[in-house]
């Protein structure tokens, strides 16, 4: 008897013991990724990377160029979109300027968990694990390249890799940022040129040309060039120079090329109208109501010697087929769109997004060249992109100009040549402290000097909201000076 | 730790088993024969010989059969329904025949104390209430559950809308959750059963909200019908519902929001018997917003365009349409049709069951039917085991229309907030006028209800098998080994449609959109018990100790078919197909262990158990949580007069909540596709994998007592519960890459009276005056909440909280708000002022139910009055209407007040309504009718009567019913009116007949 009952209850503890371990078998999990990677489940997490890096990055344009006076969203149903940009506050609690943040930290998370999962790995060679990693990091700084870009003096937070549980990752100088971001790109570097001949996983269109570890390096050293450049105009430690020179050395890694004809080849973000895949909405059709450009781009552009508008604003814009004007923002009708991502003068929700372009890297060499005291080659190369791209005249300016008026020169090139490509008027107005040279634009208006820290993250860290001492325009915590 | 549990458990059992030694010399046998006062034999009566530990069942004819100790010994009879009688049998005495008294306070119930141990309720330690079945299924109720209405002390009884079939919210002392599950556990013959409330998919055509959401705002506004409506509750033998954590804790983490104990009806030996009861009723509009009458200025006034309003005059003057009449004016037909048949001999018994039941529905095309059947076979045999099966199947249907929030034009009950009186939208020669600008996305609900469909089937069965081994039983001693297990198998169908030709479809992308949803549940558990009664002559210890199995699944689909072809309804014939799957699973494995003693004269109940648990749904799935109850009680007998008994109990106990599935789960979000490759990426919400489950801590004290020689029987119960873990959702840094995450961070508490009342104020031979009261109230309050937000940090800044999922539709309408030391179903808004402030909260300041029930001769009058105090709901109905200028008195100072607060203030206070409402939920007159007309058609007895539910509502609440709720079962977002399915009131004509 005892020992039936004995056996009935062994067989109970068995069954008692039977795994707990249920799995969540509606989406992938991290955990499993982590813990048990295989090579086609890295491959799927490295498309997920690609992806990532593109979220928001629409919204990035528009935004960066609303602030810059590129354009406008003049869509009728959220007035946020253009009155935080236009006239200000803009806030870290709103739909406008609480943005541009959460999307670039989770492709940082994603990219993060792809490298633990990395680690963890038996299927790939270790060559294959190496430009895996070097990819990782790459997008990584491409991320922080961007948040920095919005958010400047007033730093970001870096080390965010550890669980949740740990507590908000600290805030660090934008110097330190830079920092950051280039040590990661160092480190890609090395992690590529030890990576073989090829990525383990599909390379998206966009990044044609750059589909190879040894490819991929060239675009990861024009990264490179860009946050040293951006790094100078920041300081650099007081020494300016030393980050343009390491900027030269980033751009002859890099895929620079002083072909006019190969200005327009690049890397870029792919979009189609795919199942599952993301359109380009920035694409508005010339009937759209959304997306305008500015008249200053027309007024503020020079001639050519034909009397025709610089090449770059005639290529770039057209008039609208349908006109939006909105009684909150009269001052500035919606009359002109931007053709830069149509095709045939006809939307494109297919349009590819570039993320950095030949045409950039010459005129981040003249800059470089330039405050390095290769002011004749940088003027070369900065007449390279205005005599081609935009068909005028060569600049006036010369060597013995003061640097003021090269940076006039070099602004002027940048900002057509990028026009509607990533906010560069805005952002290159800042680092030269030319933010009041951008008129407003609208009567009441504001030119706001960064984007603030949206509310959620200030809320982690304790901190609450309040203007900018230096900006009341920008309402926004300060996590660096609490 | 599991293992060391496990070894106490074997070493627990076999203890059990060494104590084998066989004891009673000299015993004998009483038999003899147990009747009920005025009535026939009693089986299934329960007869133990005092002092000992034998015990028997009355069978055949009631008879029965104990040992019992040589010389006098006293027996104890015991039946649910029937009072509990004592009967010395002197020494030289072979037996005793005796006669039962009905119990109508159920006074002499068991009380379920675990898996498979009970007490006796007068001697029990812990609150609980019990119902017997039928005089719940006297009243026809849409579902099982909305029949408790009023009965159950410390139960808030709600329904979600006055939809036929059901949909209602059963929450037992307080809001224990904010992110948690909020039902009870149904336990039906010790079958864990699903209450699932699974969506439609409804929300894809009302686009109620948005189905990325990592809250699921949309499936919860598609007023689902939750799945114990499954169950036909004329099938019921008796309700137990346990309510305390002291009582629950047996329950470990399923137990927080009370367990209601569903023992079906069985078979008893004898001839056997059948019941046939016939229902036929019908419904109508009970209450609901009416209409403003615009004079042709008031109109211009209001919509401006001259030409239009013109075209609606009809003899110079704008006509008035009562649109919800036209809608929900419909008086249609219900009908229930139950068979009942019982009997049994030489050991085996059976009761089988059979039902069919139709309830129309108001609104055209609505209504809602059930097709049940049962078999509950009993089975004993070779004088120590006892088999029992339990089956049941059943098939509910549902055809429920549109309603609820939208943002389409397809909820009709939203629509008709848009439309001005004036506007016709009945059919003229079968064509549906377009009600065009004055309506919302052109949306005529009539043409809605008459084209578009909202069907539903479910088929469930639930069986469970029971066995029992009586394998030890001395004079002293007894061991019986119980096993039980069943499983529930659910499978839910909706099919939706909303054809092209609607014309708030036209307005769609793609119009025409079709809804294919699917669920599957599946919830298998079993337990294996060793319960070892030992005994002197002063006292009882009852030992019991076992393990139990859960594992339940649910498994969702849904295809959302759009751009249909004209006339189709697969949703392949479309231009685009979108699909969805779900599948959870969990499983819990528990062990434990209780100790029950009875001493003093039978007047002292000691009791302590605990129950480990491990559970798949928590991050650490190897702790076993340990889940202790201890209670005490002392009884008073004679106290207050002659037949008079007192007791006093305390208990303490603590329960949990489980976390939800996936909680703990960190996804990746799958279907990225960039460059033609699909990827993973991170999801938006970071799981916690030491996520653990919510824990209540309670202590509860009560005085139950009987007096008036059982005319009267008063149950109060006070307790104080604490919830810490409590899960909330927050918000993590955005740098972290995630913007949501749960994490056990926050402690309330939930405090209240509960008293049950029963009365005979009067008692003659023909007539009977019989009382029944039920008093709940509660006040709860959140104690801490450790979010990661600066408000939290510091303990005296009182904006520490947050707005939980499902909160409302902004300040200016009112939302919940779960914030530190507030209570935590407060709703906040802005005033005229914009300043936010505290506007009311959901939990009334009490509920209060009073049945009265008179019988003289054959005739008896029974009505339910059911009076709730105090309360708010967020009454977005009102402002639907009047933001849309259309509320009747929107044309007068007190709706101008009202039209102004939405459209210039945003005054949320007018929004937010009190619920105090006085209903009159049932009242019932019946007639047995003389023996002479129920030989008519050969029955042995006839029954005739006619009942009335959701007769009166008085209350000043706006529109529809105050007991209400737009996203279902919710622990804290409840009251939250949007459009509801309106209320009926129903009258029946009933005949029951035996034979």
């Amino acid at each position: 008897m005892r020992t039936r009952l004995f056996a009935a209850l062994a067989g109970l503890l068995v069954v008692g013991a039977c795994s707990f371990d249920i799995l969540n078998t509606n989406q992938p999990t991290q955990d499993d990724l982590i813990n048990n990677p295989t090579r086609d489940k890295l491959a799927a997490a490295a498309t997920g990377l690609f992806a990532s890096a593109r979220t928001g990055i629409q919204g990035f344009i528009w935004r960066l160029g609303s602030m810059g006076r590129e354009g406008i969203n003049l869509s009728g149903n959220n007035q946020p979109d253009f009155i935080e940009p236009y006239f200000g506050p803009i806030n870290g609690g709103g739909s406008f300027g609480g943005t541009q943040w959460g999307d670039r930290y989770a492709a940082i998370r994603s990219g993060n968990i792809y490298l633990a999962a990395l680690a963890n790995d038996n299927d790939l060679s270790a060559a294959e694990k190496s430009a895996s990693s070097g990819f990782a990091k790459t997008l990584n700084a491409l991320a922080l390249l961007y948040i920095v870009e919005a958010r400047a003096q007033l730093g970001a937070p870096v080390d965010v890799g550890h669980d949740v549980a740990a507590g908000p990752a600290p805030f660090v100088s934008e110097d330190s940022v830079y920092g950051y971001m280039l040590g990661l790109l160092t480190s890609a570097q090395s992690d590529l040129a030890a990576g073989g001949s090829g990525f383990p996983f599909p390379v998206p269109p966009g990044f044609a040309g750059f589909d190879t570890p040894a490819t991929f390096i060239l675009f990861n050293r024009a990264l490179a060039a860009k946050v040293y450049s951006l790094r100078a105009t920041a300081g650099c430690g007081g020494n300016a120079a030393t980050c343009y020179t390491a900027a030269l050395t980033a751009l002859a890694g890099s895929f620079i090329d002083p072909t006019p004809a190969a200005f327009s080849s690049g890397v870029f973000f792919d979009y189609s109208t795919a199942p599952g895949d993301a359109q380009n909405t920035l694409s508005d059709p010339p009937t759209g109501l959304t997306f305008f450009a500015l008249q200053d781009n027309i007024t503020d552009a020079d001639t050519q010697t034909t009397g025709l508008k610089d090449q770059r604003v005639l290529d770039k814009l057209m008039p609208a087929v349908d006109t939006q004007l909105l009684s909150a923002i009269a001052d500035i009708p919606g009359e002109l769109k931007f053709t830069v991502f149509m095709t045939g003068g006809a939307a494109d929700p297919g349009h590819s997004i570039p993320i950095i372009r030949d045409e950039e890297l010459v005129l981040l060499r003249a800059e470089a060249e330039w405050f390095t005291g290769a002011k004749a080659a940088a003027l070369t190369d900065l007449n390279l992109v205005r005599q081609n791209s935009g068909a005028l005249p060569a600049s006036t300016v010369g060597i013995g100009d003061p640097d003021a008026a090269f940076v006039t020169a070099l602004l002027y090139e940048r900002r057509f040549s990028l026009l509607w490509e990533q906010g560069t008027r805005w952002i290159d107005a800042r680092r030269f402290g030319r933010l009041a040279g951008i008129p407003p634009a609208a009567a009441g208006g504001n030119v706001v000097s960064v984007m603030p820290i949206p509310k959620s993250e200030c809320d982690a860290i304790g901190l609450s909201l309040g203007p900018l001492s230096t900006d009341p325009n920008v309402v926004t915590c300060t996590p660096l000076a609490p | 730790m599991g293992k060391r549990i496990c070894l106490l458990m074997v070493a627990l059992v076999c203890g059990a088993a060494g104590a084998w030694a066989q004891g009673g010399a000299g015993s004998r046998q009483i038999t003899g024969v147990v009747t009920a006062s005025g009535g026939g034999p009693i089986s299934g009566v329960n007869v133990t010989v005092s002092g000992t530990a034998f015990a028997a069942v009355s069978h055949d004819d009631g008879r029965y059969s104990v040992n019992a100790p040589a010389g006098a010994a006293t027996l104890v009879f015991r039946r649910i329904g029937f009072k509990r009688r004592e009967v010395t049998v002197a020494a030289d005495q072979a037996g005793t025949d005796v006669q039962l008294e009905q119990d109508i306070f159920n006074l002499e119930a068991v009380v379920v104390t675990g898996q498979q141990t009970g007490v006796e309720r007068r001697n029990a330690a812990i609150s609980s209430t019990t119902l017997a079945g039928a005089e719940v299924a006297s009243i026809p109720a849409p579902a099982l559950d909305r029949a408790l209405q009023g009965r159950v002390p410390g139960a808030y009884v709600q329904q979600n809308s006055g939809a036929p079939g059901g949909g209602t919210q059963v929450q037992i002392r307080g809001s224990n959750t904010v992110v948690g599950s909020a039902d009870p556990l149904y336990v039906v013959d010790g079958v864990i059963v699903s209450d699932a409330s699974i969506s439609t998919g409804l929300f894809a055509i009302t686009a109620s909200g948005n189905p990325q959401s990592t809250r699921n705002d949309g499936e919860k506004q598609d007023d689902a019908v939750n799945r114990i409506t499954d169950l036909n509750p004329n099938d019921v033998e008796s309700y137990q519902v346990l309510r305390g954590a002291a009582a629950t804790s047996i329950y470990g983490s399923k137990g927080v929001n009370g367990v209601i104990i569903i023992t079906t009806k069985r078979g008893q030996s004898g001839r056997p018997q059948a019941s046939i009861t016939q229902r036929l009723g019908f419904s109508e509009l009970q209450r609901g917003p009416g209409t403003r009458a615009f004079t042709v200025p008031e109109a211009l006034d209001q919509f401006g365009d001259t030409a239009l309003i013109q075209s609606y005059e009809v003899n110079g003057v704008l006509p008035t349409y009562d649109h919800l009449r036209e809608l929900a004016g419909n008086k249609p037909l219900s009908n229930e049709t139950q068979i009942d048949l019982s009997g049994g001999s030489a050991g085996t018994r059976y009761f089988l069951s059979g039902e069919l039941k139709n309830d129309g529905g108001i609104i055209t095309n609505t209504g809602a039917q059930r097709q049940s059947i049962r078999a509950n076979v009993d089975q004993s045999f070779a004088d120590k085991f006892n088999l029992s099966l339990t089956s049941a199947f059943s098939r509910t249907t549902t055809q429920r229309g549109f309603t609820n929030n939208d943002n389409s034009g397809a909820s009709v009950t939203y629509a008709i907030a848009y439309i001005p009186g004036f506007v016709p939208l009945k059919p003229v020669n079968g064509v549906y006028p377009n009600p065009g600008g004055l309506s919302y996305i052109g949306a005529n609900p009539l043409q809605s209800t008459a084209l578009g469909h909202n069907d539903e089937t479910a088929i469930r069965f639930v069986g469970g098998l029971n066995l029992k081994w009586q394998a030890l039983q001395t004079e002293r001693q007894s061991l019986s080994i119980v096993g039980a297990g069943g499983a529930d198998f659910l499978h839910q169908k909706d099919d939706i449609l909303a054809p092209p030709e609607l014309f708030f479809e036209q307005a769609q992308a793609r119009p025409g959109r079709s809804v294919l949803n699917n669920a599957d549940g599946r919830n298998v558990n079993w337990n294996l018990n060793g319960i070892h009664t030992l005994t002197s002559s002063s006292w009882t210890a009852t030992t019991s100790a076992g393990i139990q199995w859960e594992d339940r699944t649910l498994s969702r689909s849904r295809l959302v078919g759009s751009g249909l072809l004209p006339g189709q309804e697969n949703v392949t014939q479309g231009s685009v197909l979108q699909g969805f799957e779900e599948n959870t699973h969990e499983r819990t494995v528990a062990l434990y262990g209780q100790e029950q003693w009875l001493g003093m004269d039978q007047r002292l109940m000691l009791s302590g158990g605990v129950r480990a648990e491990r559970s798949s749904a928590n991050g650490d799935v190897n702790k076993y949580y340990l889940f202790p109850s201890l209670s005490g009680s002392y009884r008073f007998p004679g106290l207050v007069g002659q037949g008079s008994d007192v007791k006093l109990r305390l208990a303490y106990g603590e329960t949990g909540l489980q976390p939800l599935f996936g909680q703990k789960f960190t996804t990746l979000q799958g279907g990225v596709v960039i460059g033609g490759n699909v990827g993973t990426t991170v999801g938006a919400v970071a799981g916690d994998p030491t996520i653990r489950p919510e824990l209540t801590k309670e202590i509860e004290a009560g005085v139950d007592a009987s007096f008036w020689s059982g005319r009267a029987d008063l149950e109060l119960t006070l307790y104080t519960r604490k919830t810490s873990d409590l899960l909330v959702p927050v918000t993590p840094p955005p740098s972290s890459g995630f913007s949501l995450a749960f994490v056990n961070g926050g402690a309330i508490r939930n405090q209240g009276l509960e008293i049950g009342l029963g009365v005979t104020p009067y008692r003659s031979t023909n007539a009977n005056w019989l009382l029944r009261a039920t008093f709940t109230s509660l006040r709860n309050k959140v104690l801490e909440l450790n979010l990661p937000i600066p408000a939290c940090q510091n303990l005296s800044d009182t904006t520490c909280g947050f707005r939980p999922a499902n909160a409302g539709y902004g300040l200016s309408y009112g939302e919940f708000f779960v914030q530190r030391g507030r209570p935590i179903t407060q709703i906040i808004g802005v005033d005229d002022q914009g300043n936010t402030i505290y506007i009311g909260q959901v939990n009334p300041k009490f509920r209060l139910a009073v049945t009265n029930e008179f019988t003289y001769h054959r005739a008896s009058l029974s009505f339910m009055w059911d009076w709730q105090d105090g309360g708010v709901a967020q009454n977005q109905t009102l402002s639907l209407y009047d933001c849309n200028v259309l509320a009747p008195d929107d044309g007068q100072p007190s709706g101008q007040a009202r039209v102004d607060a939405c459209l210039n203030t945003g005054d949320a206070r007018p929004f937010v309504q009190s619920t105090s409402f006085l209903k009159l939920r049932n009242a019932q007159f019946s007639l047995d009718l003389p023996e002479r007309f129920a030989a008519w058609f050969g029955a042995k007895s006839a029954r005739v009567s006619v009942e009335g539910v959701n007769l009166i509502t008085i209350t000043n609440y706006f529109g529809y019913d105050p007991e209400v709720s737009n996203y279902g079962a919710q622990s804290i977002t409840r009251n939250i009116d949007l459009g509801p399915y309106p209320p009926s009131r129903q009258f029946f004509f009933s005949i029951k007949a035996g034979f």
